[in-house]
């Protein structure tokens, strides 16, 4: 017999750098109760993040340990979810979390983008893997908005982003993950109009479930006679239950859960092999019609900065949740003395935060968690400009939809790679303890993996950095990146504080260029083998960078905000800390950027030239 | 039925480590504030006895929510607004120059005004635990009062029925509308409260609601009334003064002891209680 799991929130999140980042640095009150965002305030801001808050300690935090233990399991061949997961989900939809920043048209609220990722930072810490279901159905749902025909948006839209049906993306098959361009599920139009669907798909998250009442496939497949490779792929609607033309449900449409995956971590995601057309009466639809046949690519594409940002904010989330309880954990568990006395055995036991590598281990963190999500709040108020822009001040638009392309492989990549050692950092802070089940931090690393391979592996997302981000655009893009960072160091070089480290700042953004170019040339003279073995450290570089610009343009913040705040108000420390982490980071970071980028000068091919055989002779 | 439920916001008390006192005075900068946690009972039960529990986007009456403080206490009523009252009143005044006699005089004007059926408040607010005002307004009003209800049933919304929790178990009272009623934390138990709209089969979620995004937006939209103290008692003078606040003796690490025996011993002779 299993004992019950014990349904205990662990989760806790920064609110105060929530609001700091909206207000302070990113000052979202300038677009806030005009244009497109007229119906939100301040206030609402506050008040939404704040609720949203609590809504996620209160419900999806306390599944958070019961979906790790209990998983998900195949009951006569449907998927059953972890206990409490169908009740959450119906709390969640009525409570409007999912639907924030949906435009009114399809029953959102409108609200700035910033918000809403502030919102998916903290359903994700809370709850990660239970976040999957409803994200992915958002995802599929917002393919459908941009892209369906009206009949489609009609009956999908509202429904999928309303949490009534669930919603999936399958792309990946046994033998085509990031070769997407081989997949070979097929599609053979019918006199009737529709599709017939066949082939397998595989990990795909939230296949099959039990919490709402339909769940609608999005299949990319190859319409028969269609060109081999990407541009052959039409992306089809398939849903598990068809319907009528009102969303009355009817039969079972041939779509079968054939198996679950049994993973590190994010145990209460149901991650699924679905076979679609075993009985040859699996019936879908082209996103957009007939018209849209082989742009399933196309489309994608379109969706994937919403779903790439979405992944670096898990690891964000989840890296952010093992910090602040590693700290709590710090302050209170005691072990030796502290350093002046370190020989004396009477001498009294001091909590580790006061030993100076728990106190690295931890500023370590606190810088990655807030430099990320500046990262991830730079990014995503360029998306909000682009919407408040749009059709009045057009070159502005474009200006920020270009910093937005830009920095989606860094907010993917980056976000999900520190995430995860943020957590690895955060078990090391605890010992031992944080090796157990009764700390949350050994779950956090655990499902924290995953966010690094799908949606693109983040070497797939270093190769778009490199390939197509930094050439976008003739490479203004870049250069108007470039161009902000330079715009902060020579303003703030000669800072009476920060001016050192505004220094080291400028150093990296030079290498950075200078690795820029060598990236190019590369391409140009046709040493193309070098750009791969190297994209990685790139992105790795550009993402420090940003990081280190941002932290440091809160510590300016935050130096002028000390000026005036009341020694007594908490946000002294709160500035402080600012101020601390950025320059930790300057310090310990910055000065890599400039190292690394020799490293990638030195053209080192070891990689490519050491043998197959050569790697190991067993 | 027309509710009138008196709020109060108290210091979060998840960070009562952060209260600091300078000079007899508590030093309020800073502070986190949160809607005190009975208050929040008051306004959830007067949420449940004005709507069908099944479907609670439609109000069957009016929940007004009031309190006392400071510009920026607005928050605590747009937040109270967001969960489904209809209308807010603030009442003028800083946070600590009024005590509970002020409040209840100055309640007694506003309910003449508003000529609500019923005034719900919190049993005590968390952070002074006088207990008093609910008491005192139904004194001033001459109205009948029961005070920490543990659950609530509407008859026909003319009269109450509401069980007290006493030692030992519970009493029920029949309180006639217009009355005061003072409610403990069991009333945000899921059949606690009965009223005329809803099925009798209905359970509500333990605890009070969630705001949903939706409310939250369409709070702004809801009014909310500025009232001068003045205008509502003559008399503001607050007849307690705090002369000065000490934060509670640190906690003495406790003591092993050997045996049962030794226990009673010092149980007996040096805590003196058996
Ligand atoms: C828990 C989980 C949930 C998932 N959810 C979904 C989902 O909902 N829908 C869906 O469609 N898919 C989903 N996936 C699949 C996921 O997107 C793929 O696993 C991912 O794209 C990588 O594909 P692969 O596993 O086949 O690895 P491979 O593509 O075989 O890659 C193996 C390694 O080779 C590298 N590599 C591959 N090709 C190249 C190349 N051209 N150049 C250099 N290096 C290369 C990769 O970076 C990686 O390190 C999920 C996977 C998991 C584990």
């Amino acid at each position: 017999m299993t004992k019950p799991v014990q349904a205990i929130n662990r989760y806790k999140a920064d609110l105060r750098d929530m609001f700091f980042l909206l207000f302070e640095q990113f000052k979202l009150g300038e677009l806030l109760g005009k244009g497109p965002f007229e119906a939100w305030g301040e206030e609402e801001v506050r008040t939404s993040v704040t609720e949203g808050y609590r809504f996620v300690r209160e419900v999806l935090g306390p599944l958070n340990v019961v979906g790790d233990i209990e998983g998900c399991k195949i009951e006569n061949g449907r998927v059953i979810t972890p206990t409490g997961f169908k009740d959450a989900w119906e709390k969640l939809f009525a409570a409007g979390w999912k639907t924030m920043s949906i435009s009114p048209e399809f029953g959102g609220a409108g609200s700035p983008f910033s918000v809403q990722i502030m919102l998916e930072e903290l359903m994700s810490g809370a709850n990660a893997a239970f976040n999957m279901y409803p994200g992915l159905a958002y995802g599929a749902a917002e393919v459908v908005a941009h892209f369906g025909t009206p009949e489609q948006k009609k009956i999908y839209v509202e429904r999928m982003f309303g949490g009534k049906w669930g919603g999936t993306m399958c792309l990946t098959e046994p033998h085509a993950g990031s070769d997407v361009g081989s997949a070979k599920t097929s599609a053979r139009k019918n006199v009737d109009g529709s599709y017939s669907i066949k082939g397998t798909k595989i990990y795909i998250s939230g296949g099959d479930h039990d919490l709402a009442e339909n769940v609608v496939h999005l299949v990319l497949a190859r319409v028969d006679g269609a060109p081999a490779g990407t541009k052959g792929l039409t992306l089809f609607i398939v849903p598990r239950l068809r319907h009528d033309e009102n969303g009355v449900l009817g039969k079972v449409n041939d779509v079968a859960v054939t198996a679950l995956e049994h993973k590190m971590g994010i145990n209460g995601s149901a991650t699924c092999v679905l076979t679609f057309g075993d009985n040859d009466d699996c019936i879908g639809y082209p996103v957009g019609g007939d018209a849209k046949v082989n742009q399933g690519m196309p489309q994608m594409f379109v969706m994937m900065n919403a779903a790439r940002i979405s992944v670096g904010v898990q690891g964000l989330s989840v890296a952010s949740a093992a910090y602040l309880n590693a700290l709590e954990y710090a302050k209170e568990r005691k072990q030796g003395a502290s350093m002046t006395h370190w020989k004396d055995p009477t001498a009294p036991r001091v909590p580790i935060i006061e030993h100076a590598d728990v106190r690295r281990m931890l500023l370590d963190m606190k810088g990655k968690v807030e430099g990320i999500r500046a990262l991830a709040l730079k990014l995503t108020h360029h998306q909000d400009q682009v919407t408040f822009y749009k059709g009045t001040d057009d070159a502005k638009a474009a200006y920020n939809q270009g910093q937005v392309d830009l920095l989606v492989p860094l907010m993917k990549a980056y976000g999900s790679d520190q995430g995860f050692r943020v957590c690895e950092t955060a078990i090391q802070t605890y010992g031992g303890a944080g090796y157990t089940r009764d700390y949350p931090v050994e779950q956090y690393c655990r499902d924290a993996k995953i966010f690094s391979i799908y949606e693109g592996t983040n070497h797939i997302q270093s190769m778009d950095l490199v390939g197509r981000k930094l050439g976008q655009a003739g490479g203004a893009n870049f250069q108007a990146y470039m161009g902000d960072v330079q715009k902060f160091v020579a303003a703030n070089s000669e800072h009476a504080t920060l001016g050192a480290e505004v220094k080291r700042l400028g150093t990296a953004a030079e290498a950075l260029s200078g690795s820029a170019m060598r990236l190019l040339m590369w391409f140009q003279s046709g040493n193309v083998s070098m750009v791969p073995l190297s994209a990685n450290r790139f992105l790795e570089m550009m993402s420090e960078l940003t990081v280190g610009w941002l932290l440091l343009e809160q510590a300016v913040i935050a130096e002028t905000a000390l000026k005036s705040v009341d020694p007594q108000h908490p946000d002294t420390a709160f500035y402080q800390g600012k101020v601390q982490s950025a320059i930790f980071f300057a310090r310990n970071t910055l000065p890599g950027v400039a190292f690394k980028a020799e490293l990638l000068a030195m053209e080192d091919k070891s990689p490519a030239d050491i043998s197959d055989a050569a790697f190991a002779t067993v | 039925m027309k509710i009138l439920v008196p709020l109060k916001r108290v210091a979060d008390p998840d960070n009562a480590n952060k209260v600091k006192v300078n000079a007899g005075k508590l030093v309020t900068t800073g502070l986190e504030w949160k809607p005190n946690p009975f208050d929040e009972y008051a306004v959830e039960t007067a949420l449940r006895l004005t709507e069908n529990g099944t479907a609670t986007k439609t109000r069957q009456g009016e929940v007004v929510v009031v309190t006392f403080g400071p510009k920026d206490s607005e928050t605590t009523l747009r937040a109270m607004l967001g969960t489904g009252a209809d209308r807010a009143i603030r009442v003028d005044t800083g946070d600590d120059q009024i005590d509970g006699d002020v409040v209840a005089r100055a309640l007694k004007a506003l309910v003449e005004k508003e000529k609500p059926d019923l005034v719900l408040c919190g049993k005590q607010a968390v952070d002074g635990d006088s207990g008093q005002v609910g008491q005192q307004l139904a004194e001033y009003l001459g109205w009948p009062q029961a005070t920490f209800a543990g659950s609530i049933e509407s008859e026909g919304d003319k009269a109450l029925l509401v069980g007290r929790e006493v030692d030992g178990g519970t009493i029920k009272l029949r309180v006639e509308l217009p009355a005061v009623v003072s409610v403990d934390l069991r009333i945000v138990a899921p059949k606690s409260v009965k009223s005329v709209h809803t099925p009798a089969t209905h359970a509500y979620p333990e605890g009070v609601r969630f705001a949903a995004l939706m409310a939250i937006m369409a709070a702004k939209k809801k009014p909310l009334a500025e009232v001068k103290l003045a205008d509502l008692t003559s008399d503001a003078a607050p007849k307690i003064q705090y002369l000065d606040y000490e934060l509670p003796p640190a906690r003495k690490a406790g003591v092993k002891v050997k045996d049962v025996t030794e226990l009673v011993t010092r149980l007996k002779t040096e805590a003196k209680v058996v």
